[in-house]
């Protein structure tokens, strides 16, 4: 009986597949047709209450897809969500998909209109963000947020620049936020060097550029490790990649960088990589530092387990490199002899650093789908999640695990079992997925990860004093622009970055830059530099 | 015979030595990666970075395959890729067979217009949307059907088999039988099954492999992490998004992962080819033989 009646359905479907497909491009909708009447209009469920807990009197089921890290247990088994629902009486029925297939698997639901309730940790592109909003893929939710979000409501209220960065320009939000405001992507490009060789070979510390290739042309030849062998590298880092490029040092010749070569001095966005502080600082690295073999040639290919093992080898051999974090690379025992170069002072006396762009917001932390048939519910339920305590257990781990409460009201981290890594453990009890943390919440509510505390130290004590104040910042932009930027930009920057990597490895002349520089420019640099500065313009009206 | 052959000109000998060089050279190519990874896997990974390991395992340790005898996911995944490849198997074959037997026969009515039938989707598909939906209405996203039923009928293989069938078994031995009164599913099961253990084996084989080392289907059908495969278990360690900026809460997460992927990259190596290489030797006398004979004589 069941089995013929699925037969009869498939039939079913497939007409209404095959018709759809001839009366053109509704695929989604004739497929759908079950539930695309969901939307805002739905009636209200019995026994939903619309304050206080539970959500609903009567246990109810959403099903969501999101996104979850490898050594993530599936969102059910995560003692976080076992909590929300007993305070909600909302069951989740997740669809957890690795996150290493997830964008492919979430482009084939969006496709075939197979859709959930809502997407979490939607990991929604801009793009995606406006043509499904605008094609009703995904509702708006600034309503449901005004009725049932009170949390997210009195968040936005608060922090009218968030709202500003969520809203897309069509007026309409789409997608949740989630932010950490932790302010530690302002620079990421933290510069180490080992001090233990320096006082052995009876160096100062470097605070000039010129001291600093001194100091590796003498890691380089005077054997520091003292193995008897020239094995030593006076500096590795990778090639353009976040985190671990040279990036940082272009500041030392007065334009600081950053990995997009766009940064922003009053109010002017500049493109770097044309500039002739630009080609001063190649000049530099090629002459002084290439030709001398104090780079690693590795520098420009190696991925990051070969640079991150080049730290730990037997005997030392790693002279300075570029890592976020000391001890990430050379290992908790080698971390002491290892000390953070705050910016040099160039040739010209400079001394600047860069600010990486973007870093507000994200926003695509939660999307609704117009299958929703209780977007009431939906939003009453992820509302949970944007209050503040809340917040940071799904962020980093639930309280009686990870935190607990101290006298103040304040989460405090619990020490971690011995051989536990925190990165590792986060993964397993934080889905990480929605909420926002302010810099009001860091003081109040959260005590910040000991391992961020200290990056934020070292943030303060090194390179803010010497950072760009401007940078550029998350624009959500027009739906035509992105198609111009998706159009000119990945071209553009892979060249730059090509020739980037040739002009340190063979040197600048001026005929080689001339034709470099006329090359970028007619690969409509002009054209993506103005549309940046129209966006950028528009942003900062919009933020008055 | 014997002195003709001991005859060697120089330029026998020296095709000789040209000969065995290549083939060693060329052995070795493909002997190398494999020790390597052998090796490897018992190997400190920072050191296989390093670029200081080549011929012997340094720095011993057993820390990967500790891990990977810890991880349960694995061995879930090796249990589902176990199950997938013999039911998966087992309903391909008999749906081969029993598909390139009627057509293999001269008297079957409407030969060509099956044969034209099956080819036909050898090259138009429906594509990647329309057959997930398809599954999708059948009921079948996240279970095991969605991985065995839909490739089942693979048409290249049943031409094979189909090709093999009409080469060794002779009308005239069919014909016999059933003068002797035998009826055709008896005769099937009876005479030509038996006959044709070769190109069962290499249907077998070409089937295990291609369960075992799938992972596409498993990904798009499959939505809870106790079905997959082994496969999509290992990718989901072992690979690994690059680092950018959108991981910046999240860079010690990224060291996490690297660190457990470079401990057990080699060692689950070995121990998914386990099965293959263990079941190959018992089917490869068979695979040389029917691959030719079912697809050289057409």
């Amino acid at each position: 009986m069941k089995k013929s009646g699925s037969i009869a359905v498939s039939l079913l479907l497939g007409a209404g597949l095959a018709l759809s497909a001839c009366s053109g491009g509704n695929g989604n909708e004739g497929a759908n047709n079950g539930g695309a009447n969901g939307g805002t209009n739905a009636p209200a469920e019995e026994g939903f209450n619309e304050e206080g807990l539970p959500i609903v009197d009567e246990k109810l089921t959403l099903t969501i897809v999101s996104p979850k890290a490898a050594l993530a247990p599936e969102y059910n088994e995560m003692e976080i969500f076992k909590r929300l629902e007993a305070d909600t009486n909302v069951h989740i029925e997740w669809n957890n998909i690795p996150d290493t297939d997830y964008a492919e698997k979430k482009n084939l639901l969006l496709a075939s209109g197979d859709l959930p309730d809502a997407f979490y940790a939607s990991q929604f592109s801009d793009y995606e963000l406006i043509t499904y909003g605008e094609d009703g893929t995904i509702i708006p939710l600034e309503d449901l947020i005004d009725q049932y979000a009170p949390n997210l409501k009195k968040l936005l209220e608060e922090r009218p620049d968030i709202k500003a960065a969520i809203t897309a320009p069509d007026g309409h939000i789409y997608g949740l936020p989630t932010w950490e405001e932790n302010e530690l992507g302002t620079n990421p490009f933290f510069h180490v060097i080992n001090k233990q060789w320096l006082d052995k070979l009876g160096l100062k510390f470097p605070e000039t550029l010129d001291e600093y290739t001194e100091a590796l042309v003498a890691f380089k030849t005077k054997d520091p490790n003292g193995n008897g062998k020239a094995d030593e590298i006076p500096l590795s880092f990778m090639h353009m990649q976040w985190c671990m490029d040279i990036a940082g040092l272009f500041g030392a010749f007065g334009l600081p960088d950053n990995l997009e070569h766009r940064i922003v001095r009053d109010g002017k966005v500049i493109f770097t990589a044309t500039q002739p502080e630009y080609k001063e600082a190649l000049k530099y690295f090629n002459e002084k530092w290439y030709k001398q073999g104090l780079i690693d040639p590795e520098s420009f290919n190696q991925d990051a387990p070969q640079y991150l093992a080049k730290g730990k080898t037997p005997d030392p051999t790693l002279g300075s490199y570029v890592w976020w974090e000391i001890e990430e690379v050379v290992g908790t025992a080698q971390a002491a002899n290892y000390a953070l170069v705050p910016p040099l002072t160039g040739p010209t006396g400079k001394q600047t650093i860069g600010r990486g762009n973007g870093g507000g917001p994200g926003r695509n932390a939660f999307v609704i789908t117009k299958d929703n048939e209780n977007p009431e519910v939906t939003m009453r339920w992820i509302d949970q999640q944007y209050e503040p305590y809340m917040a940071a257990q799904i962020h980093w781990g639930p309280i009686g695990i990870i935190y607990e409460k101290d006298a103040n009201g304040k989460l405090v981290n619990l020490p971690l079992e011995e051989g536990v890594s925190m990165g590792e453990f986060r993964q397993k009890v934080a889905p990480n997925g929605a909420g926002v943390i302010t810099a009001e919440h860091f003081r109040t509510i959260v005590d910040m990860e000991p391992r961020a505390q200290q990056r934020k130290k070292d943030l303060e004590q090194y390179y803010e004093p010497f950072m760009e104040k401007e940078n550029y910042p998350t624009i959500f932009f027009e739906p035509e622009e992105l198609d111009t930027i998706n159009q000119i930009e990945p071209e553009l920057i892979k060249y730059v970055n090509t020739q980037r990597a040739k002009f340190i490895v063979d040197g600048v002349d001026d005929k080689a830059w001339d034709s470099y520089v006329k090359t970028v420019e007619d690969m409509g640099l002009g054209k993506l530099m103005e549309l940046y500065q129209t966006a950028l313009d528009r942003y900062n009206a919009a933020q008055k | 015979m014997n002195s003709l052959l001991a005859r060697k000109t120089k330029g026998d000998v020296l095709f000789d030595i040209i000969n065995y060089t290549l083939l060693t050279i060329g052995m070795l190519l493909i002997l190398y990666p494999l020790y390597f990874v052998l090796i490897a896997s018992f190997s400190d990974p920072n050191l296989i970075y390093s670029g200081e390991i080549w011929l012997l395992p340094k720095g011993l340790t057993l820390d990967g395959y500790e891990r990977i005898f810890a991880d349960s996911a694995i061995w879930v995944g090796y249990g589902n890729s176990l199950l997938y490849a013999v039911v998966g198997t087992a309903i391909s074959v008999s749906i081969t067979l029993m598909a390139a037997y009627p057509l293999a026969r001269k008297d079957f009515v409407g030969r060509g217009a099956f044969m034209w039938f099956f080819m036909f989707t050898m090259f138009f598909g429906g594509g990647l949307i329309p057959t997930y939906l398809l599954i999708k209405d059948l009921n079948m996203i996240n279970t095991i059907w969605a991985l065995v039923v839909p490739g089942a009928a693979g048409v290249f293989n049943i031409i094979i088999v189909r090709t093999f069938f009409q080469s060794t078994i002779p009308d005239e031995m069919r014909e016999a039988a059933f003068i002797d009164g035998c009826s055709n599913t008896r005769f099937f099961l009876g005479m030509v099954l038996p006959l044709s253990k070769p190109i069962i084996a290499v249907m077998v084989l070409y089937h295990v492999v291609g369960f075992w080392n799938g992972f596409f289907d498993a990904m798009i059908y499959l939505n809870e992490e106790s079905k997959f495969p082994l496969q999509l278990v290992l990718r989901n360690i072992l690979v690994q998004n690059q680092v950018n900026s959108s991981m910046m809460i999240d860079v010690e997460s990224y060291a996490a992962k690297l660190r457990v992927t470079e401990l057990i990259k080699y060692g689950v190596i070995i121990i998914a080819s386990l099965p293959l290489l263990i079941l190959y030797p018992f089917l490869q006398r068979y695979f040389v033989k029917g691959v030719m004979i079912g697809s050289i004589k057409g």
